[in-house]
């Protein structure tokens, strides 16, 4: 990457000398390397997002978003294509701008954001994660300033961190920026009644729910947590001819029968924290894996990451909002109780309330940004898991896909029907506000 | 007799001193005396000795008293001769010893040679050392002669054991991640070996074997989990480095190629931030229980579903939250933060006949997360087999950053005292002053060689009307391991029923001996009375 790296910039050098020495946009063989150093900062946050214990998969998508933000507006601010989400992202006021008539250098600027970014969302990961985000960011640094004039390395240092100071800044006061005890709060009153949930874990942390408060959090594209609120699931019930003793019944009755693909499925997309790098994490990866295959151009790189970052943490803030309003039991509860007091499900049943299903959610907002991304009928393959031991998985869709990974939470036997397929309808409400940002100009 | 056990267990009780109004306990009292007793060691080091500072402790000058060695990270390690009288305070005098390598994450004493002196395996960043014991506390380094491979790796945990007929030891070594990676290390777990006897009758190890897959082990164990007689390789792993890893249990079968347990033959997956084991049969039930460290949780597990002809499955329930052990925050002080754990040891404390758990806490480095002032754990057990803290009150709440521990009888007076390796600051050293514990037995096994110590016999002792099982051991706790005197608390029991299953299956006769003494059983031979000087 170096050489490449060192011919781009005489290119860029030559370029800028001949055709635009008093504007500041950049140029585009300096854009693909930015490009690279984008994808390799993502790459090193979905190891932080993994090994960072506070890193809950709403916690997680937070991040997306802050990061995938600050990558946008580090481009957007040398662009003549790009439109700045300030202004349309709640709370964002207007960005740190370029000194007109100087010259950046676009992967100096994008290198800068990320590590200001990565170091300052991640200063909670342990002492392995510090180590390797700095060595990444000193190689880095010393890829990206190669044969790079000195002043023009200040200048791009400086931008690049004051724009991601400034993202920083605002992310302080959307309610999601402190996270204690994993997430999971000193005190809470349980509901008492057969339909709410109750602890499903005999780890002690985790007989209270997680980030209960989670979707009060300010949202970014869509104006708040309610905005794509649900009906009420199926009415609890008992009667084994009710339809939510027979939700329960297809969790329970899939689980005895589950296809070797079904187990599959389940166990692609189980996605748990510390074990993986979390639902949202699963879908950057995606979006990572597409964009290097591709190539894709800066601009466009920056644009999927920042919407799909900004879509994932919008659905965990709706649904959150949506679980604690209707607080509901989770399958293992139910089933234990009324049909299999041994039964247990094939993945582990997380700490919080069953409807709806925070996969599907935000699956299914991944699945209408990056559907409006890349156009519909997007055949890809997703290799997120393979050095967990779990074999790529094609898809003809996004669509298709979320809709597996929806599905896998009925194989886990985690979730009921209801709960995947509003779930699902719910992430594309709330994709529909992220789509409608105007990204270029 | 069982009635006349039974009304001493109650009368026991009744003298309790610390109580809970449901489940009064016995109080046990610890008084520091690291700065009198002479210890003055320092586990030191940065990222790559945020794991390990481990202990070992073994009575290399025959006296008796047991010694210990102190892993030292990057300063050298650092070898006390146990100078205490009996009884009294104790009192340790640093000796050059040839253990005083440096790079030393742990240590673990085992007799490989079989020739009646305790040998010790320092486990390095860097080469592993198995260091012969010469007598009166002198060890040189035996790789060469023995076949010992020491690798170049980052080791973390070990395990001993002598596989059936084998006139030499079989060791297990844990290795972490690789230390070379900088950008990515997650995921560069690397392999545990195994290092099996060169044959029979060699007296020499053969090349080692690569237990693939290795999942960054930080504990390990040799342990007859299912009354089989024949151990099993528990391994504890750290969530935090490996892909698709897990908690691991290997057939280990002589003759035969090591194997994991698997799913179809009933394992269940649990992924943890393993750190450290502590094995004893709680229940009485025959079989181990396992205490894992981690961090904001730990793990008490118990052989689930054990059909009545034996045999059971790998399958084991989790039982620390409705045993009060889960032990997931600090639990006195304003830093209400998660808790991480390390060394774990079942030790009655306070000899009331039921075990007790020590669990050496500390941050990784750190983590703000994660509590800094993270106090080391006593729980103590109830007659219901219930925990409860009493670490504060014993005395032996420290705060520093801990990682190896050892609960051993420095002082001969029957009473566990407790060692305790710090990151960054002095290991720190307690005695057990408890003027109200109950009566006591130690037993020492001796067999003829080979493994003259017995490692994977059980000493069973008949309490009220139950047996209690203890597996002799070389391995798990974190980084740190024992040898010699095995301690059984008797509550008001002035004699003890005991039994050895040796560790080729054969068992000994039951035999009465009189409580608060030391005894020296040695296979087929009239149990003695043992006493220092």
């Amino acid at each position: 990457m170096k050489t490449l790296r060192h011919f781009f910039a005489a290119v860029a050098i030559i370029a800028f000398a001949l055709f635009s020495p008093s504007v500041a946009l950049a140029v585009q063989p300096t854009n693909v390397h930015a490009a690279e150093v984008l994808r390799e900062w993502y790459h090193m946050v979905l190891k932080l997002v993994r090994h960072t214990p506070t890193y809950s998969p709403p916690v997680a998508s937070r991040a997306f978003a802050y990061l995938g933000v600050t990558a946008f507006e580090g481009v957007a601010s040398g662009s003549a294509e790009l439109q700045s989400l300030a202004g349309q992202l709640s709370g964002l006021q207007a960005v740190p701008k370029r000194l007109a008539g100087q010259t950046y250098d676009e992967a100096v600027v994008i290198d800068a954001a990320m590590a200001f970014a990565a170091q300052n969302l991640f200063a909670n990961t342990g002492p392995t994660g510090q180590r390797a985000m700095a060595k990444l960011a000193e190689k880095l640094r010393a890829d990206v300033t190669a044969n790079v004039p000195a002043d023009i390395v200040a200048r791009s240092e400086s931008h690049g961190q004051a724009l991601a100071a400034h993202i920083l800044a605002w992310s302080k006061s959307d309610g999601g920026a402190d996270i204690e005890n994993m997430g999971f709060p000193m005190e809470y009153k349980l509901s008492k009644g057969a339909a709410y949930w109750v602890p499903t874990s005999l780890v002690s942390q985790q007989q209270l729910p997680l980030l209960p408060s989670w979707g009060k959090n300010r949202t970014f594209a869509m104006p708040n947590g309610t905005t794509c609120d649900l009906p009420a699931p199926p009415a609890y019930s008992e009667d084994t001819s009710s339809e939510f003793y027979r939700q329960a019944r297809e969790v329970y009755e899939t689980s005895q029968n589950l296809t070797v693909e079904q187990r599959a499925i389940a166990r692609f997309w189980s996605d748990d924290p510390m074990l993986s790098p979390t639902p949202p994490g699963h879908w950057i990866s995606i979006a990572l894996q597409i964009l290097e295959r591709d190539h894709s151009d800066l601009d466009r790189s920056v644009d999927v990451v920042a919407r799909l970052g900004i879509a994932e943490a919008d659905s965990f803030i709706g649904c959150w909002n949506t679980k604690f309003q209707y607080n509901l039991l989770r399958p293992v509860t139910y089933i234990r109780r009324t049909m299999d007091p041994k039964w247990e499900p094939l993945l582990i049943t997380p700490p919080f309330p069953e409807y709806p299903s925070g996969h599907s959610t935000q699956s299914g907002a991944a699945a209408a940004v990056l559907t409006q991304a890349f156009g519909e009928n997007f055949a890809f393959e997703d290799a997120t898991r393979h050095r967990d031991g779990l074999a790529p998985r094609r898809f003809p869709d996004f669509w298709a896909a979320a809709h597996e990974a929806a599905l896998s939470r009925l194989y886990g036997g985690i979730h009921f029907r209801a709960a995947i397929e509003q779930g699902l309808e719910q992430g594309r409400c709330i994709g529909a506000y992220t789509n409608s940002l105007r990204t270029r100009k | 007799m069982r009635g006349i056990y039974l009304g001493l267990a109650i009368t026991a009780f009744a003298i309790s001193q610390a109580s809970s109004a449901e489940n009064p306990v016995t109080l046990p009292r610890f008084v520091e005396e690291t700065d009198s007793a002479g210890i003055d060691s320092i586990y030191a080091g940065e990222w790559e000795y945020m794991v390990g500072g481990g202990v070992a402790t073994f009575d290399c000058n025959a006296d008796g008293f047991a010694d210990m060695v102190l892993a030292g990270g990057t300063n050298p390690a650092k070898f006390y001769r146990n100078a205490s009288e009996r009884g009294g305070s104790l009192h340790f005098e640093v000796q050059t010893s040839g253990l005083e390598l440096d790079k030393v994450t742990g240590a673990y004493p085992i007799d490989v040679d079989s020739d009646g002196i305790t040998d010790v395996v320092l486990l390095r960043v860097g080469e592993n050392v198995v260091m012969r014991g010469l007598g009166n506390c002198r060890f040189e380094r035996a790789n060469e002669n023995w076949g010992f491979d020491g690798g170049d790796g980052w080791s973390t945990a070990f395990a001993a054991t002598w596989e059936r007929g084998a006139v030499w030891p079989t060791m297990a070594v844990g290795n972490y991640i690789d230390r070379q990676e900088d950008t990515s290390p997650w995921g560069s777990c690397t392999d545990n070996w195994l290092h099996r006897p060169s044959g029979n009758s060699e007296r020499r190890f053969a090349p080692p074997l690569a237990l693939k897959p290795s999942y960054c082990a930080l504990s390990m164990l040799f342990t007859d989990w299912n009354k089989s007689g024949t151990p099993s390789l528990r391994i504890s792993n750290d969530r935090e480095y490996y892909e698709g890893g897990q908690e691991q249990l290997w057939h280990v079968e002589p003759g035969k190629a090591p194997a994991l347990y698997t799913e179809a033959e009933g394992w269940k997956a649990l992924r943890i931030w393993g750190m450290g084991i502590a094995s004893y049969d709680l229940n009485a039930d025959g079989y181990p229980e396992y205490f894992l460290t981690s961090m904001a949780d730990n793990k008490l597990q118990s052989v689930a579903n054990i059909p009545a002809q034996g045999q059971p499955k790998p399958a084991f329930a989790d039982i620390a939250y409705a045993k009060g052990v889960t032990a997931h925050r600090p639990y006195f002080g304003k830093d209400l933060r998660p808790s991480t754990g390390w060394h774990a040891q079942f030790e009655d404390v306070n000899n009331d006949g039921l075990v007790d758990l020590f669990i050496a806490k500390g941050n990784v480095a750190k983590m703000p997360d994660f509590a800094m002032k993270d106090p080391n754990n006593l729980l103590v057990q109830t007659a219901v087999g219930k925990f409860q803290e009493a670490g504060e009150a014993a005395g032996v709440a420290s705060i520093a950053t801990s990682r190896g521990a050892a609960l051993a009888d420095f002082n001969l007076d029957g009473l566990v005292d407790l060692v305790v390796v710090n990151r960054w600051e002095k290991a720190q050293l307690w005695r057990n002053t408890s003027s109200n514990a109950g009566q006591w037995i130690e037993i020492k096994l001796q067999q003829p060689a080979p493994n003259r110590d017995g490692i994977g016999a059980w000493l069973e002792v008949k309490h009220n009307r139950q047996v209690f099982r203890r597996e002799i051991s070389v391995g798990g706790g974190h980084a740190s391991g024992q040898n010699g005197w095995w301690h059984f608390g008797l509550g008001e029991m002035t004699q003890a029923e005991i039994r050895v299953i040796w560790p080729d299956g054969t068992s000994s006769d039951w035999q009465t001996l009189n409580s608060n003494n030391l005894y020296i059983v040695e296979r087929d031979k009239p149990t003695k009375m043992w006493k220092p000087g």
